[in-house]
Parts: structure tokens; C-alpha cells; sequence
């Protein structure tokens, strides 16, 4: 072997190049995995007894309920512990299915049941199946709580949320007048209420699916269905609420608003109405200096109120699927679990059992929202619209809410462009 | 996968300083190999660009040439549909009103962003105590993560926020509608992604700025120039290399905007502030039809591809005039 003067310098030179080369590999590998069955960030734990929650909560009392929740599993299971991990509303569906792409995910969701099919489509959602079979208290839920696609089960509610009016009794009094039972008495005490130096009421005007469940009650009683949607009646729902912004009685500013914020604004105690949901209870016992009550929402006999609420369910990658279960089972499926709901949040039960406990039967500002799932309630997502358009559905209505109510376009232009996307959407 | 040629590459590479060395040291050898090492030095950075930019950018294409789903998303092999995409974001008439949006905020972005930079980095010339307290304030604003800076906009701009509170204390009748009046709303977001980068601007043309001979200030000031003479006749003329390259890049930080739409104004009220960008994401994000939002998000890249070219040239071109 030649010895040569340049070899120190070759060599470094070839280190150097090994190590670019090891650089460059290890990179393209990692762009290359993926698909491992471990997380991370918040994701599936490899099996060490720890449940990875996601949630989009970002209310304090919801936030509460999700750390009794931990507490309790906690505490029934020794050496296993729970990890809930807050995903902006706005940003769940599409992380979960970018992990599932990934072969990743949490071991328990909790998202908005309306996009169970959404999630359950891009195979971010496993079966439920074989556990609701097995579980002996299965037959305390009803169907409505139930998220089935094409045949299979994947999520189911531990609780019904729904809007409804809440109103400020101190003002109502001032004004006097009763809470509201029709549109023309609602409206009629927004006028007052406004003569009187306050404002009329909240509610989001969002351009995405909150838009869409908020709009639903006041489209609904203009007549308008998806099941055979009508111009005119969507036109007509719309127009009702641009006259309020008109009128001064609702803030235009609601198009910037999620549905935490106008309840904050109820709160504060400026304005007579809030049409907000049961979750809210928490909220104003907390944040609410005046007397206040609810009445269901005042839509006539054809009005609906959306029974929506959280699915939970287990990630399709989740690396502990039957710890997973375990958790669910012990908190939002079993009657202890779901006692705490209408305690803290102000949700109802779904359990048959849970809803007749006297935590939610003496509860008097559950009591209108029960009589509102009876008299109105109606299935989130309608059940005509097929799996694959419901996301589309939102955004298209809820944009037509957010337009009309910001001013964008009147309400003939956004029912007339709702109803064709509709009509693409429905066939 | 695409690590095998890669370590190849490397590995052919390295072999090369090896057979280089049993022949006598040449000049031009010498350069072959300097070249080479420069290329084995490349070799991470041109790795990670094509894992993290490339790749993407060729996913994008591909999936925009497809029908992509939330059912089919994480399926393989896609279903081509060839431009139907393209045709189908023009024919909804959505891709058309969000590109006339994206250029209104690229107008009010660039505008702003160069003039209030410039005019930021002409106060912040002269070094005191005022100018770096400002400078250092510039750097934070400048740093700050955009949801951060959008959140804090959203609340200075609301009906209670800071702004219409000092704008109904000096006499106006009503709030001002900034984030949820159809032009107020594109306006707002517009005037807040200028004020992001105005500190940018500032501190480019700041070092631009003090590059300028002392002298030539001095000979201005024998030659009775105004202060404004100064701006007019010296700063301009001296930073036109820099304006070229700063315009070119605010142009494509504006055709980029979403961060500040997504957080102040949600493309909302309605579709006011839909632009091409936010609009791929709504599509892809929300509607989960990601063949759509894809070809929507290519539009958005190509524009920048162009403006990207421009920049090139121009960065050339200044080398070579410098």
C-alpha cells in the first residue's frame, strides 16, 4: 500500500462524504416512514397504558369535564393514565386523517359527531362493532346517538347537545315581557330590548359547519328541508335574520364569531337572547352577574333543532385499542360518567338510565331542552345527505349564512347559490 | 425509497478524491476536486430540499390531476381526471373571485409593505436611543408567529377593541366594521400582512441604507439638498438593487396570505376574503375534496413560481452588476 501525502486529505474528504451521504440517507428514510405504529405529539403511545385523547375543547367547563374524566379512568385503573391533547375545531378532521395516512392517530376522538362518516370514510375511525356487542349496557342508548357508515358502527354519543334560547331575565323584566314562545314575540322583544338601550341577541355567524348548525333552526322554520330544499324558503330563513342585523338587533359582527363568543357577549350582560346550546350552563353560573332562564328555541311547528353533540370513538391506529375502549366505557358510556356531563357542561345524558337521574330531572335549565328534543329535535346530519357530501353541505350553507348575515350577498343571491350547490350535492 | 440513488450519488462521490490522488496535483485536478467537495457539501441541503420541497410540490401537481376524496385519500392509486379540476374551481366560480381577492391584498400588501419599510428604514438610519428601541420593537413584531399577530389584530379591530374604542372617542357615530364588512374585511387582512412585514422591509433596506458613503450625504448637504433631496436623489437611487429584490419577495409573501385570513376573518363574512390560498384550503380541508384543493393551490404556486423566476433573475443580476 502506497503511502501518499494527499491521503490525510482524501480521507477527510471521504469521511466527509460518508457522512453527507449518511445525512442524506437518514432524511430520505424518515421521509420514507411513516407508517410505524408508534406516535408521536399527543399521538398512540406504544401500548405503555397511556390513552391519548383529542379533543377541540376550549371552554373551561368542557376542559374540566375531560380532566374528571382522566381522573376517574385514573383512579379505577391503576398504572394507566389518560393524555388529553387540545386540536383546534378547525384543524381536527383533517389532522386525524393526515395521521391515519400515516398509520398513526390518538386512541380516543372526541369530534363532532356530524363528521363521523367524514373521518370514518378516510379510515380515521375503527369499528366499534365488536365492543357495543359485547358491552351489557349498549341498549340504554338510542339510535340517534349511534354514528353508523355503510353498516358499521364507529362512534356513539355519551351526550345530546342542542340550542336553545337562553334569555336575560333582569332585562326581560325591565322591558315586560315574557321569554319568548313565537318569532313574532321574539322579535318583538328584541325591538323592545333595543328601545331600552340593550341589544337583541347572539348567535355565530361562522362560514363553516358551526354556521350551518346555528342557521339550521331559523332556516327550518322559514320551511326550508334538505330533503326537498326550496330557494324560496332558504331565502326566506335568511332574510328573517339580515333584518335583525339590520334592525340593530343582532351585531353584524357575529360573522366572526365561533359559538364561545356570543355567549361571552350574553354573559357580559348586554344583550336579552342568546341562541346557544345546554354546554353553556357551565358558563353562565360562572360568568353570568344577572338572572337568566331558557326557552326552547322559538321556531313553529316545521322548525328543527339540530340533536348534535360529540362522538367518541377509537383511532383507527391507536396502539391499545381495548385500553381505549376501557376508557370510554368507564367514563362517557357508564352512568357515572355521564352524570358528570349534565353536572359541569349542562349536557344531557344519553343513557336512558342517566337521563332519568334527578342530577338531570331536577335540573331546571335542562328542562326546556328536553322539551325542544321532543317537540323539534332532528337527526345532525340530516339523513338524507349522502356521507360524502356532508362537509361540502356545511361549508356551502354555512358560507350562505356568513354572507347574508355580513352582508356579502342578499339572501335571493346566497339561496339561489346555496340551493344549486345543494341540488349538486343531494342529486 | 428514494434514499437508494441518493447514497449512490454520495458514494461515487466520495470514490472521487480516491482515484484523484495517485496522479500528481494539478491545477486543474485541483479544481475538478474543490468542485466535487463543494457538491459532497451541497449534498444535505439538496436532499433535504427534494424530501421537503420537491417531493410535496410534485405530490401536488399529481393529486390536483386526480379525483382525491376523504374516502379515497388514504386508498391507493387515485382516479385520474385529468384538468377537471382546474375546470371545476373556474366553473363553480370560485377560483376566479379569489384570484381578483389575492391580487387586491397583493396591491395593498406590496404598496404598504415597501413604502412603510422604506420609510421605516430612512427614520431608523441614524443611530440613537429612539431608533434602536424602535429597530429592537421592529425585530419582535417581525418574529412574532402569525396566529399570534393575527389574534391580536382581531382583537384591536373588533367593535369593543382598541381601534374603534380611540375612533368613537374622537367623534365617529358608529364602530367600523374592519373584519366583518365585505371590502373592510379584505382591506383589514390585507393591511395587517403589510404591517407584518414592514419590519422585514425596514431592516433590508436599513443595511441597505448604510452601505451609502457618508460622503455623498455631505457633498448633498454642500449642495443644498433638503432632507427630502436626500430621500429623493441619494436613498432611492442607492437601494433601486434592493427595492427589486424586496419587491419581488413581498409580491410573493402577499400571494401566499393565509395565516392572517384564517385567523381574523375565517375567509368570511361569506367569501369576502376567500383568497387562492385559503380557498385550496378550505377545498382540501374542510370540503375534503383534495383534487380540488390541490388544483387551486397549484394556481396559487405557479403564480409564485413566475414571481420566484423574476426574483432569480434579478438576484443575478445585481451580482453581476455588482
Amino acid at each position: 500500500m502506497r503511502i501518499h501525502r494527499n491521503d490525510a486529505h482524501t480521507f477527510s474528504a471521504r469521511r466527509l462524504a460518508t457522512t453527507a451521504a449518511a445525512v442524506a440517507g437518514a432524511l430520505a428514510l424518515t421521509a420514507c416512514s411513516g407508517g410505524g405504529s408508534t406516535g408521536t405529539g399527543g399521538s398512540a403511545t406504544g401500548g405503555d397504558g397511556t390513552v391519548t385523547v383529542w379533543h377541540y375543547f376550549t371552554d373551561e367547563q368542557q376542559v374540566r369535564l375531560m380532566e374528571e374524566y382522566k381522573a376517574m379512568f385514573e383512579a379505577q385503573h391503576e398504572g394507566a393514565t389518560v393524555e388529553n391533547v387540545f386540536v383546534p375545531y378547525d384543524q381536527m378532521n383533517s389532522k386525524l386523517i393526515s395521521a391515519a395516512g400515516a398509520g398513526q392517530g390518538p386512541d380516543v376522538v372526541v369530534f363532532n359527531g356530524a363528521e363521523a362518516s367524514t373521518l370514518a370514510l378516510a379510515g380515521a375511525l375503527a369499528p366499534l362493532d365488536e365492543h357495543w356487542d359485547a358491552f351489557a349496557d349498549a341498549d340504554q342508548f338510542p339510535d340517534s346517538v349511534i354514528h353508523e357508515v355503510d353498516g358499521t358502527m364507529y362512534a356513539a354519543q355519551g351526550y345530546v347537545n342542542l340550542l336553545g334560547l337562553w334569555y336575560n331575565a333582569d332585562i326581560l323584566a325591565e322591558i315586560g315581557v315574557e321569554p319568548p314562545t313565537t318569532m313574532d314575540e321574539l322579535e318583538s322583544a328584541m325591538a323592545q330590548a333595543k328601545e331600552a338601550g340593550y341589544q337583541g341577541i347572539t348567535l355565530s355567524g361562522l362560514p363553516n359547519s358551526q354556521g350551518e348548525w346555528q342557521a339550521y333552526p331559523w332556516l327550518t322554520d322559514a320551511g326550508f328541508t334538505y330533503e326537498a330544499p326550496d330557494a324560496g324558503a332558504l331565502e326566506a330563513g335568511l332574510g328573517r335574520v339580515r333584518g335583525w342585523v339590520e334592525q340593530g338587533w343582532l351585531p353584524q359582527e357575529s360573522v366572526n364569531w365561533d359559538q364561545t363568543v356570543p355567549f361571552q357577549q350574553f354573559a357580559a350582560g348586554g344583550f336579552a337572547f342568546a341562541a346557544n346550546g345546554n354546554w353553556q350552563q357551565g358558563t353562565a353560573e360562572a360568568d353570568a352577574q344577572f338572572e337568566y332562564g331558557v326557552v326552547p328555541l322559538p321556531v313553529g311547528t316545521d322548525g328543527k333543532v339540530y340533536l348534535g353533540g360529540e362522538g367518541q370513538a377509537i383511532g383507527a391506529h391507536s396502539d391499545d385499542p381495548e385500553l381505549a375502549w376501557d376508557y370510554l366505557e368507564a367514563t362517557y358510556f357508564s352512568t357515572e360518567g355521564q352524570l358528570l356531563a349534565p353536572e359541569i357542561v349542562g349536557s344531557i345524558p344519553s343513557r336512558a338510565d342517566a337521563a332519568q337521574d334527578e342530577v338531570v330531572t331536577s335540573n331546571t335549565l335542562l328542562a326546556p331542552f328536553a322539551e325542544s328534543i321532543e317537540r323539534s329535535g332532528a337527526n345532525y346530519p340530516d339523513g338524507v345527505v349522502p356521507a360524502e357530501a356532508v362537509a361540502d353541505l356545511q361549508l356551502a350553507m354555512g358560507q350562505a349564512w356568513s354572507a347574508v348575515i355580513g352582508g356579502q350577498r342578499t339572501a335571493a343571491d346566497a339561496a339561489r347559490g346555496a340551493q344549486a350547490t345543494l341540488e349538486g350535492l343531494l342529486g | 425509497m428514494s434514499g437508494a440513488p441518493t447514497l449512490a450519488g454520495a458514494a461515487a462521490v466520495a470514490e472521487a478524491p480516491v482515484e484523484g490522488s495517485s496522479r500528481p496535483t494539478r491545477p486543474d485536478t485541483r479544481a475538478v476536486r474543490a468542485s466535487r467537495r463543494r457538491v459532497v457539501f451541497l449534498l444535505p441541503a439538496a436532499a433535504l430540499m427534494g424530501v421537503l420541497g420537491v417531493f410535496p410540490l410534485l405530490q401536488l401537481v399529481w393529486m390536483s390531476l386526480h379525483d382525491v376524496t376523504q374516502r379515497t385519500i388514504n386508498a391507493p392509486g387515485w382516479q385520474f381526471a385529468g384538468l377537471e379540476n382546474y375546470a371545476q374551481g373556474f366553473a363553480a366560480g370560485e377560483s376566479g373571485p379569489a384570484l381578483g381577492r389575492t391580487l387586491v391584498v397583493v396591491l395593498v400588501v406590496t404598496v404598504l409593505g415597501m413604502v412603510g419599510g422604506f420609510t421605516a428604514a430612512v427614520a431608523l438610519r441614524t443611530a440613537g436611543r429612539w431608533s434602536g428601541f424602535l429597530l429592537a420593537l421592529m425585530v419582535f413584531v417581525w418574529a412574532l408567529p402569525p396566529v399570534v399577530n393575527g389574534s391580536v389584530w382581531k382583537f384591536l379591530l373588533g367593535d369593543g377593541g382598541l381601534v374603534n374604542t380611540v375612533l368613537l372617542a374622537l367623534g365617529a357615530q358608529t364602530p367600523v366594521p374592519f373584519l366583518y364588512d365585505t371590502t373592510w374585511a379584505l382591506l383589514s387582512v390585507a393591511f395587517v400582512g403589510a404591517f407584518a412585514v414592514i419590519p422585514f422591509n425596514a431592516l433590508v433596506y436599513r443595511a441597505a441604507l448604510l452601505t451609502i458613503d457618508p460622503e455623498v450625504f455631505e457633498a448633498a448637504a454642500l449642495d443644498g439638498a433638503t432632507r427630502w433631496g436626500e430621500v429623493r436623489y441619494v436613498m432611492i437611487p442607492a437601494v433601486r438593487a434592493t427595492t427589486l429584490v424586496l419587491l419581488v419577495l413581498t409580491i410573493v409573501y402577499a400571494f401566499r396570505s393565509f395565516d392572517f385570513i384564517y385567523v381574523m376573518t375565517y375567509g368570511g363574512p361569506g367569501t369576502a376574503t376567500n383568497t387562492l390560498p385559503f380557498l385550496g384550503y378550505l377545498q382540501a380541508f374542510s370540503r375534503y375534496d383534495y383534487g380540488l384543493g390541490a388544483a387551486t393551490s397549484v394556481l396559487a404556486v405557479v403564480g409564485v413560481l413566475v414571481l420566484a423566476a423574476v426574483y432569480a433573475r434579478s438576484i443575478r443580476k445585481e451580482e453581476a452588476d455588482s
